[in-house]
């Protein structure tokens, strides 16, 4: 955000500011910068020079640097691990970074369009609530002895779905205004985390795992899960960006949305379909990231106005910049660190945030007061 | 499509809970028309115009669309039919103008399709239309309350529909712009681009520019006609609660009812021990001092001042007794009987510094005429400020006055303190 002042200065107006295409590319360009740094950062302490080594041999098929380790005084063996390390550890914890970050980026920002509330975040409807159940079914039941790294995501994701399913129910019922939503979310929260405690009241050995899972972790990632997650969130995340036209319009309240064309109960319960599949998904590898999905968006408004069509795209991108940031930063601070990375975006969400919210601007121009 | 109505509702009701805001509504709303829906706060013409975007549902009865059933419309097909400027809209994204009038496009646009030249072209003309071509790219939140009212107007246009819904268009904009923005309206409408239903609480203004008024009392049409047909005084009675006389503006030939005094209540009491203090004020030089004096409990009158003068505005917050005069015409002879019989009823005149031109001479002329018995406290002009715009005679005047033992004081916090006496003299 180096580009943007500190300090308005005398415009003539702030709205000389509100068209601005170039930052957006500056956003891309970041992510890029993030995604080829990242791989470089690790617990297991390897030269930066080898690394891209390794990942040109691997990249290019063993065509680049056919002896990656030459000159680095590193046994074949250990070539081999660290190999090894960079390609089925770093690049697909890299990646489930992205992906997840990305989906938590463009699903923030389409709940703080459908909710028009700027302190919308993708967990707003429970779906988090859900997901946890689902996965402390799996830690208090023991259910998965043969530690299957799919089955954890299977039962986080179930949970995940089934609590936006039941919201979306109340979305689709009569009253399904925008209060009738978030209430029923706070409500299905409150339920959830009352068999939460219950669960583990019952079985406190799954306690300790539950809130290690609370603060999400990148662990799980494999090349395949990174399959499944980019796969999902490329084609959710694509449709969600599809929808910001209508958002824009969904700004100026349902009455005139619907006179200018907009469907408010079709189109909210599209996007809602969309984010919680898309949070969903994100919820069930890494487990609960907070503040990604809530500072994106502001992020992008503030250099990239408050246009939905840029508002939404950005803020995946500025999603995935922001979880590879912040496990490297954990990975810099504490190279041999296991330890969650919800931790960090929260370390560095909550101040930031706190600092918009000082700042005023990014959330003013959302209309709160 | 074909030639049915553009609007028709029958025996139309809507409620809100348990409150009917519509009982049994039939009218018909034919192409080329301006009707114009008048009636009380609360009397239902709100929730007809949003009944008939299918905002509201219809608990009985039928709302058409150039013969379709709203509710059978898909949205989309409605907001290509029906554009509609909605009384209060507060935008919530600092949107550059230019995209929040593109807005209007959606509906004419593919799913996937992006705005194109032809639509920035009609955006553009859209807000030339409303004066606001040169505000293409500031944000809507930097527009004030009367320039936004004015891009949604524009917003309503680019949809280019047949049929064009005005919820109080007029509510946030000065008497310049109301004329102006319903000149235009009026234009399109002459012009064969739209039909316009739009709800004005201003029967005066509703008289001017509609073909047609409707107006609405508790949810059921009470009069439908030309405006010499609707507008009579007992209708005003009726639907306001408020006395009036018919007159007709001079060089239109059209029908003004002039609010004769406020509502009845507002009479002043007979016996009454305050202090009865008229103020000659006009071009809202007078708010400070009518504020101030009703602070006092002084018993204010004030006049003669023309409709919508800004100073009759705080004159009915405050309710303040005004003798009111039709704007732009001279004080007619009537409203200077009753300027005659409030400042002879005072025991004291306050005139304000406002600017005097041929309109309001009268009541200069009215008060060098006055036997005054009573104190006349005058406002200082800003010296640097011309005022008299008929040749020196309200100047004259005023020398004349002072000669005469009035009291020249600095401002208004002087002239409430004069007015009021030294007895009943409140702490500053």
């Amino acid at each position: 955000m180096g580009g943007s002042p500190a300090t308005p200065g005398p415009s003539p107006s702030p709205s000389t500011s509100v068209r601005r295409r170039w930052p957006l590319v500056g956003l891309v360009g970041v992510l890029g910068a993030a995604i080829a740094f990242s791989p470089l950062f690790g617990n297991v302490s390897i030269p930066p020079e080898l690394v891209l080594r390794l990942l040109l041999n691997r990249l290019s098929g063993g065509s680049l640097f056919p002896a990656p380790c030459a000159g680095f005084g590193v046994s074949a063996r250990l070539c081999t691990a660290y190999g090894e390390i960079v390609w089925e550890e770093r690049l697909p914890e890299v990646l489930l970074a992205l992906g997840t970050g990305a989906a938590l980026g463009c699903s923030g920002a389409t709940l703080q369009g459908v909710f028009r509330n700027p302190l919308a975040d993708p967990f707003l409807l429970g779906i988090s609530s859900g997901g946890t159940v689902g996965a402390a079914v799996v830690f208090v039941f023991q259910i998965d002895p043969t530690g299957n790294n799919l089955v954890l995501p299977l039962f986080a994701f179930l949970g995940a779905l089934a609590t936006g399913g039941v919201v979306l129910l109340a979305a689709r019922s009569r009253f399904g205004s925008v209060e009738t939503l978030l209430l029923t979310g706070v409500a299905l929260s409150s339920l959830l985390s009352s068999v939460l405690s219950l669960m583990l009241l019952l079985n406190p050995t799954g306690s300790l795992q539950v809130d290690f899972w609370l603060l999400g972790n990148l662990g799980a990632a494999t090349w395949p899960i990174d399959g499944i997650v980019l796969g999902v969130v490329l084609a959710t995340g694509t449709a969600l960006a599809l929808y910001g036209r209508e958002l824009n319009l969904l700004q100026l309240g349902p009455d005139v949305a619907q006179a200018l064309g907009v469907d408010p109960r079709r189109v909210r319960l599209d996007l809602l379909v969309l984010t919680s599949l898309t949070t969903a998904i994100a919820v069930a590898f890494t487990g609960i990231i907070g503040f990604v999905g809530l500072v994106s968006p502001h992020i992008v408004r503030r250099v990239a106005g408050s246009d939905y069509r840029r508002v939404v795209p950005g803020a995946a991108v500025v999603g995935g910049a922001f979880l590879l940031g912040a496990r490297d930063f954990a990975l810099w601070v504490i190279p041999s660190s296991v330890l969650p990375i919800g931790i960090f975006t929260s370390f560095a969400g909550a101040p930031f945030f706190a600092y918009l919210l000082y700042r005023r601007r990014g959330l003013s121009t959302m209309g709160a007061t | 499509m074909n030639d049915a109505p553009v609007l028709r509702t029958v025996d139309l009701e809507v409620n809100y809970g348990i409150r009917r805001a519509l009982a049994g509504v039939s009218t018909t709303v034919r192409s080329g028309e301006f009707v114009a829906l008048a009636g009380p706060n609360g009397s239902g013409k709100t929730t007809l115009l949003r009944a008939a975007l299918g905002l509201v549902p219809s608990s009985g009865g039928s709302v058409e669309l150039f013969g379709d059933r709203v509710a059978t419309l898909s949205v989309r097909e409605r907001a290509r039919r029906v554009a509609w400027m909605p009384q209060a809209e507060v935008p919530r994204d600092d949107v550059p103008l230019l995209d929040y009038v593109l807005y209007g496009r959606y509906a004419r646009l593919g799913r996937l399709e992006g705005e194109g030249a032809s639509d920035r072209v009609a955006a553009r003309a859209a807000l030339d239309e409303v004066h606001l071509g040169d505000r293409a790219q500031d944000g809507i939140l930097s527009l004030s309350g009367g320039e936004r009212q004015r891009a949604v107007l524009a917003r309503a246009l680019v949809q280019s529909t047949p049929l064009l819904l005005l919820d109080e268009p007029t509510s946030h904009l000065d008497i310049g712009h109301q004329l102006d923005l319903l000149e235009r309206v009026r234009g399109l409408v002459r012009g064969g681009r739209t039909t316009v239903v739009a709800a004005l609480h201003d029967l005066n203004l509703a008289a001017r520019f509609a073909d047609r008024i409707v107006v609405l009392h508790r949810g059921r049409v009470v009069a439908d006609g030309p405006p010499s047909r609707v507008l009579s005084p007992r209708l005003l009675q009726e639907v306001w609660g408020v006395a009036s006389e018919l007159r007709r503006d001079p060089r239109t030939g059209l029908p003004y009812l002039l609010p004769r005094t406020l509502p009845a209540a507002l009479e002043l009491p007979e016996s009454t021990s305050r202090r009865r203090v008229h103020v000659v004020a006009g071009g809202g030089t007078a708010a400070e001092l009518l504020r101030g004096l009703a602070d006092t409990g002084c018993a204010v009158s004030v006049g003669a001042l023309p409709l919508f003068d800004s100073d009759l505005e705080v004159a009915e917050e405050l309710q303040i007794l005004a003798a009111v005069e039709v704007p732009f015409s001279p004080i007619s002879d009537a409203t200077r009987a009753e300027l005659r019989r409030l400042l002879g009823e005072s025991e004291c005149v306050v005139v304000a510094p406002f600017p005097v031109g041929s309109g309001n001479l009268a009541n200069w002329e009215e008060l060098a005429r006055h036997p005054r018995p009573q104190e006349i406290v005058l406002i200082a002009h800003d010296p640097d400020r011309p005022w008299d715009f008929v040749d020196g005679r309200a100047d004259a005047i005023r020398r004349a006055l002072i000669a005469g033992g009035a009291v020249e004081v600095a401002d208004a916090t002087a002239a409430v303190r004069r007015a009021v006496g030294p007895a009943t003299a409140i702490a500053p």
